[in-house]
This record gives structure tokens, C-alpha cells and sequence, in this order.
């Protein structure tokens, strides 16, 4: 294991923001020490070399980028609140007419398909409006594919019949969705790929949630930025909070990881139900 | 004098973790952080099943909660737990370490970094050596090495792979562990 020191991550950092506008700075410098040492071992480089590629070439800065900020992701991940999403959360949206929804920070795409699944399964797709982003357009090609490795792999399916067979709320109603209304498993090249009417469904943008407000110029139903904001820092976490706070609906829902929460100034500012945080009406006053 | 203690564990381990908690007293003064494997799939009951004996509270953290005395923090499960600057858990989806998610190794070597000559670390009863790289980094930086003794170990791979790494402070029985950490008040 290769350590970093303070002072060698902040040379690093320094080195990325100069010569990229990426900034790092805010990052939580736990987790970013070891993207660091990581990405060393997979170069076979120390840290002089890699700053002195940032500062020579501008291509290896977007690869360095890239490589530190990829994340991992899966179908239906925490199955037991995707069930609660459908069963308690879009049916009270089923009302509007439009639904707009945001995965900031969605990396290959899984929890994109998974929600096009179970939007699909209420009928509320045609309404849903679907936006996608991240900071690495490689995991955003990706996502816009929808083409997954079908090895080691195999907790997509028990997912999947969990949130889209089954019912929590009623055991009798239990119902036989087949896995190819929705992908197409192909066990001899070893993939599973998402059918194109749910591929072409979501626009996917590169968006930096670090530098970059709202590019997509509408409010949202929903938030979703699951086990994105762990990598950042507390004062980061609530320059983001601040960005989701203001580009929801009243009574809108900012959706985090199993482990996040909203600690700081903006606790009071939503409503904590699960991981689904309800922005609270705004009441003006004179 | 210390300001937290750091136990790591996987298999066998559980038991004595139950033991320690269950001794420590109610007005600890200090944090104590858990990175113990669990089976991939559990994720309630082992929090539950801890909390019964304990005397103070346990907490499968969220990310960026404030580390506070008298609580124990247990690393949720497909998580890796840190220690960050401002005395917050850190928690992350990186890939597993060594094939453990969480990383005892990472738990232990970012608390080095941030309690350095005031931190204790004890590593536990294990089937795999993670965890030795950790308590190495805690000797580093003058903090306090505990293993359990590999005699006592339901299976002693980690104990041994820790001592064989470090030049260990103390082996000791749970009971030994517990004493040891009663005399601290």
C-alpha cells in the first residue's frame, strides 16, 4: 500500500486545479489520499511523475480526473428502499403531469435503469422526466449503452425480483415481470444489456456538482445522489445541499445513500422519511 | 491520556467484542471504533445483537457524523469507515481491500493519522491478515498495540499476522484487554 502525505495530496490537488479547473480541494481527503495511491500503483508511477504528466498533458489530466472519481454502482441497490420508492413515494407523484427527476452523480448508469424499471411498472414513465449526470463522461457513455457484465453480477436479478415481483405491503400480490421486458441477458458474451426504450429515454450530461449549478434549467420531483457526497468534505456536502435545496419543488425529495445524511445548516430545511429527504414547503411571510 | 480505541475483528471475534463493550464503563471518555467483518448479506441483526450487552451506545454511523466520547461506532456493512480532519466518520464505497469491505487496515491507519500517540489499537480474533498493516501504522505514530492472544483466538490468523508485522505493545486475553482498559480511567 502506497501512503500519501498531507502536503504530496495537496501538491496533487494544486497541480489538477491549474491545470485542469477541476478542484479537488473539497474532497474528502481520506478517501482522495487513496484514489491517489491507488491510481500510482495501477500507472506504476510515484507522485512527482503523475504531477509532472498533469502539467504536460492535458489529455492525461481528464484520465487522472476520471480514474479518481469513479464510483461503483448496481441495479436496485438496497433493494428494501427501492421497494418503498415504489410502493410509498412515486405513487403520491402519480397525480402530476410531469415528473422530473435528476441522478446527479450516476455513474454507469444502474440506479438510471433501475428507476426506468419501476417508473415503467406504475405506468408513470411516459410522464417521468429523466436526467442524468456525472463528472466522467466514460461512465456516462456507459450508462447511455446499458451494458453491464452478467458475471458477478447475480445480486441484479435477486434485486430485481425483490423490487419489481414482489409486493412488501401485500404477499398476494406478486407479480411475474419477465427479466426481458426490461434487458437482455447473454450468458456467452457475458453481458446483460437495457432494451433501447428504456436506453433512450434519459438525457445524460457531463455536469461537475463541485463547479456546476443546475444545467438542465428545470426544478425537480426528485433527487437522487446516492453515495456520491461521501466523497466530499462537510462544508462541500452543504455547498451541495444548498444547490439540491434550491432546484426541488416544495414538498420535492432529495434521495441520499444508506449511510449520508443532512447534518448541517440544512437538517431543518427538509423532512427526513428513510433516505428520502422532503424539501419543506416554503411559506412566505410579509 | 488516550483519545480513542480502535478494535478490529472478523471470524471469532464477535464474542469478545460483546465481552469488551459489556465491561466498559458507562462514562468512557473515549470513542471507540469498530471495524469488524460481517457476512456480506448481514446487514441488521449484528448491530442489535452487539447493543444487548453493551453499556454504551453503538452506532452504525452516517457519513460525516461527528466522533463523540462514550459511543461506539460500528463501520456499517459494505462500507469502508475513516477517521476524518474535524473528528468526523468518513465513510466510503471504494472497492473491499484485501477482499473486506470494510477495511480494518483503512480504519486503522486513518485513526493513526488523526489520534497518532493517543490511540489504542487491538486487533481481534480473524481468518485473514487484515489489520496488520493498520496496527503497523499505529505503532508509527507512538499510538498503543493490543493483540489478542492467538492462544486465545477461535482462529488465530490475524493475531499472528499483526505480531508478525509489529513489534506489539501487549498480547493479551480478553480478560487482559479488559482489565487493561478498565485502569485507563
Amino acid at each position: 500500500m502506497i501512503a500519501i502525505s498531507s502536503i504530496e495530496l495537496q501538491q496533487f490537488i494544486t497541480a489538477v486545479k491549474s491545470h485542469s479547473g477541476y478542484d479537488f480541494s473539497e474532497y474528502s481527503d481520506k478517501s482522495l489520499k487513496r484514489r491517489v495511491a491507488k491510481i500510482l500503483t495501477d500507472y506504476k508511477m510515484d507522485l512527482p511523475g503523475l504531477i509532472a504528466q498533469i502539467k504536460n498533458d492535458k489529455q492525461q489530466v481528464e484520465k487522472v480526473v476520471k480514474d479518481v472519481t469513479v464510483n461503483t454502482t448496481e441495479l436496485f441497490r438496497d433493494p428494501n428502499i427501492w421497494q418503498l420508492l415504489k410502493h410509498s413515494v412515486l405513487p403520491k407523484l402519480a397525480h402530476q403531469s410531469t415528473i422530473n427527476i435528476w441522478h446527479a452523480g450516476c455513474s454507469t448508469g444502474q440506479e438510471v435503469y433501475s428507476m426506468l424499471m419501476v417508473l415503467n411498472e406504475l405506468n408513470l414513465l411516459e410522464k417521468a422526466r429523466i436526467y442524468a449526470s456525472d463528472l466522467n463522461t466514460d461512465v456516462l457513455d456507459a450508462a447511455q449503452k446499458g451494458i453491464y457484465k452478467y458475471r458477478f453480477n447475480a445480486s441484479y436479478l435477486d434485486n430485481f425480483d425483490k423490487v419489481l415481483k414482489e409486493n412488501p405491503l401485500n404477499y398476494d400480490d406478486f407479480r411475474d415481470v419477465p427479466y426481458s421486458k426490461y434487458f437482455e441477458i447473454d450468458k456467452t458474451k457475458d453481458i446483460i444489456k437495457m432494451n433501447s426504450f428504456l436506453a433512450e429515454k434519459p438525457i445524460f450530461k457531463k455536469h461537475d456538482l463541485v463547479r456546476d449549478g443546475n444545467i438542465f434549467y428545470v426544478k425537480f420531483d426528485i433527487i437522487i445522489c446516492r453515495n456520491v457526497i461521501i466523497y466530499f468534505n462537510y462544508a462541500l456536502q452543504n455547498k451541495i445541499f444548498d444547490l439540491f435545496y434550491n432546484n426541488l419543488y416544495n414538498n420535492g425529495i432529495l434521495w441520499l445513500g444508506m449511510h449520508e445524511s443532512i447534518m448541517g445548516p440544512f437538517a431543518g430545511k427538509f423532512e427526513k422519511n428513510n433516505q428520502f429527504y422532503h424539501k419543506k414547503e416554503v411559506v412566505f411571510s410579509i | 491520556m488516550y483519545k480513542a480505541i480502535v478494535i478490529g475483528g472478523s471470524a471469532g471475534s464477535f464474542q469478545v467484542v460483546t465481552k469488551i463493550l459489556s465491561a466498559l464503563p458507562k462514562d468512557l471518555n473515549v470513542p471507540v471504533l469498530l471495524s469488524l467483518h460481517r457476512l456480506k448479506h448481514v446487514r441488521s441483526g449484528f448491530l442489535e445483537a452487539l447493543m444487548l450487552k453493551s453499556n454504551i451506545p453503538i452506532i452504525e454511523p452516517d457519513d460525516k457524523e461527528q466522533i463523540k466520547p462514550g459511543r461506539a461506532y460500528l463501520a456499517p456493512a459494505n462500507y469502508h469507515m475513516y477517521i476524518e480532519l474535524g473528528n468526523r466518520i468518513a465513510l466510503s464505497t471504494e472497492e473491499p481491500v484485501n477482499h473486506s469491505r470494510p477495511s480494518i487496515d483503512l480504519s486503522f491507519v486513518t485513526a493513526a493519522q488523526a489520534y497518532r500517540d493517543k490511540l489504542i489499537g487491538i486487533i481481534l480474533s480473524g481468518a485473514n491478515s487484515d489489520g496488520s498493516y493498520g496496527l503497523q501504522k499505529v505503532k508509527e505514530y507512538n499510538g498503543l498495540t493490543i493483540v489478542q492472544d492467538p492462544r486465545e483466538c477461535q482462529v488465530r490468523t490475524m493475531s499472528e499476522a499483526a505480531m508478525k508485522l509489529t513489534q506489539v505493545d501487549h498480547v493479551y486475553t480478553t480478560d487482559q484487554i479488559i482489565n487493561f482498559l478498565l485502569k485507563l480511567k
